[in-house]
């Protein structure tokens, strides 16, 4: 199932310009302070007013052409702040299932074992160091069993060695959810270990899209070049920069 | 004297419960909404702030007057007089505190963080749903200093109530009138404990609104 995200937006001094497809895969964008990652990230969500196309999961999000934007409350996204954004007077419990009608106690169960909060269920935000805050933002993303995940830097606060654990996490609940990941990252172990696509931004444009996969991104106008078949992601980047 | 203060304390909490209710939906459209008008809505929001009582008696008189609309459907549906009543009095004395129960609720809606409003949307919380679990819990300080000032104010109420409820003992002499008129009789003893009582009143009150403001019950704190 491929998705398609084709944006031309002007966000205060920054215009977006982007055009590009991608599947049920993991994709990592990196760039600069400033390129308009979180902004891109946002804008799938719908948590701003742009102009575009949105095609996920074979329905439109947002065809600004028809004049047509979808609900944030029906896009079923699961969204992490670079902040936690916890609600104080919440148990980390109950701010896990925020939002979620149906409990589903094997899947919550799982969750919070693999991503190491199991501990703090009973606790409140105030009591949580950084990173476990951010974990538990990320539990609350993926419980609801999201149609896209949509990461603003989500280990930013981790230790090296917990940070190397999550990654395999996410990786093996992208398989078992069969659902697009876009995570925004600093950190080039992320895109090393985790991209199956690694988008580069710079003011807001797409510079460099590298794909893993045997094709290439089509459609995207905007990539400088593609990987070619198979290409080894750590050797490309040092050939480019 | 008691019957003034019980009179004063009713009016008081019916308001106050009435208010909340009034001020609520109010305090929402003008902290989230931008629309046509909305200066003009605050304005009139705010006029009790800077209105002379009688002015505002006057025209709630002229509003529950037997012969005004309000006034005739009352009249008709139950049999008595809504000036010089009781409930009168409540009308006059929602739109005369109203501004004490929506600004606070108004500021303390404002002072959400834009990230709460929009996780709620994020994991698919529609209005309704977003209202009961996120707005409310987080703008619990700012509702309790809602109802606490609509409470104590309306206690405090003088101008208004005298030309709405017209002083009838035992129905809508309140507290502050009864106060007055013991002073003009010369009954200084009873003068001088009904000045206490309220004055002791409006005292917890507005301890509870700044405990609450100084408190974390606006919860400000984010993870």
């Amino acid at each position: 199932m491929t998705h398609e995200i084709r944006l031309n937006t002007q966000r205060g001094s920054l215009f977006l310009d982007v055009h590009t497809e991608f599947a049920n895969e993991m994709v990592v964008i990196s760039g600069e302070n400033g390129a308009g990652k979180s902004t891109l990230l946002r804008c799938i969500a719908g948590l701003e007013d742009v102009s575009g196309q949105i095609f996920m999961h074979q329905q439109h999000w947002l065809d600004s052409s028809a004049g047509f934007v979808l609900p944030i409350e029906q896009r079923k996204l699961g969204f992490v702040w670079s902040e936690a954004v916890l609600l104080p007077w919440l148990t980390i419990e109950k701010n896990i299932v925020l939002g979620v009608d149906e409990e589903d106690f094997v899947w919550f169960k799982q969750l919070v074992e693999q991503l190491e909060i199991k501990h703090l269920l009973k606790r409140k935000p105030d009591v949580l160091s950084t990173g476990e805050a951010q974990r538990v933002a990320l539990a609350r993303a993926i419980y609801r069993k999201p149609s896209i995940l949509l990461l603003d830097e989500p280990f930013s606060a981790q230790a090296p060695d917990i940070r190397a654990r999550l990654r395999q996490v996410l990786q093996r609940l992208q398989k078992q959810l069969q659902i697009p990941i876009i995570l925004v990252s600093h950190d080039v172990e992320d895109a090393n270990v985790l991209a199956q696509q690694h988008w580069r931004m710079r003011e807001g444009k797409l510079m460099v899209s590298i794909n893993r996969h045997s094709r290439a991104t089509p459609g995207c106008t905007l990539c400088l070049w593609h990987s070619p078949k198979g290409g080894n992601l750590k050797e490309k980047k040092v050939n480019h920069e | 004297m008691m019957s003034s203060l019980i009179i004063s304390v009713q009016l008081a909490l019916v308001t106050t419960l009435i208010l909340l209710l009034v001020a609520l939906p109010l305090a929402y459209v003008l902290a989230f909404k931008s629309f046509k008008g909305r200066t003009m809505l605050e304005v009139l929001v705010a006029l009790p702030l800077v209105l002379p009582p009688t002015v505002l008696g006057y025209y709630v008189l002229l509003l529950i007057a037997p012969d005004s609309m309000l006034g005739g459907l009352w009249q008709s549906l139950f049999d008595s007089s809504l000036a010089f009543s009781f409930s009168g009095m409540v009308v006059a004395s929602v739109l005369y505190s109203l501004p004490f129960a929506v600004q606070p609720m108004q500021q303390a809606f404002r002072a959400i963080p834009k990230r709460w409003l929009e996780l709620g949307k994020a994991q698919g919380m529609h209005m309704k749903h977003s209202l009961l679990k996120i707005i409310l819990p987080a703008s619990k300080g700012g509702i309790l200093v809602a109802a606490a000032l609509s409470f104590a104010h309306t206690m405090g109420e003088f101008g208004v109530v005298l030309m709405v409820g017209g002083s009838i003992p035992g129905e809508t002499k309140v507290a502050s009138i009864a106060l007055f008129e013991m002073v003009e009789m010369q009954q200084q003893s009873e003068a001088w404990m009904l000045a206490l009582i309220l004055l002791a009143l409006s005292f917890v009150m507005l301890l509870v609104v700044y405990s609450v403001n100084r408190s974390g019950l606006h919860m400000g704190v984010m993870k």
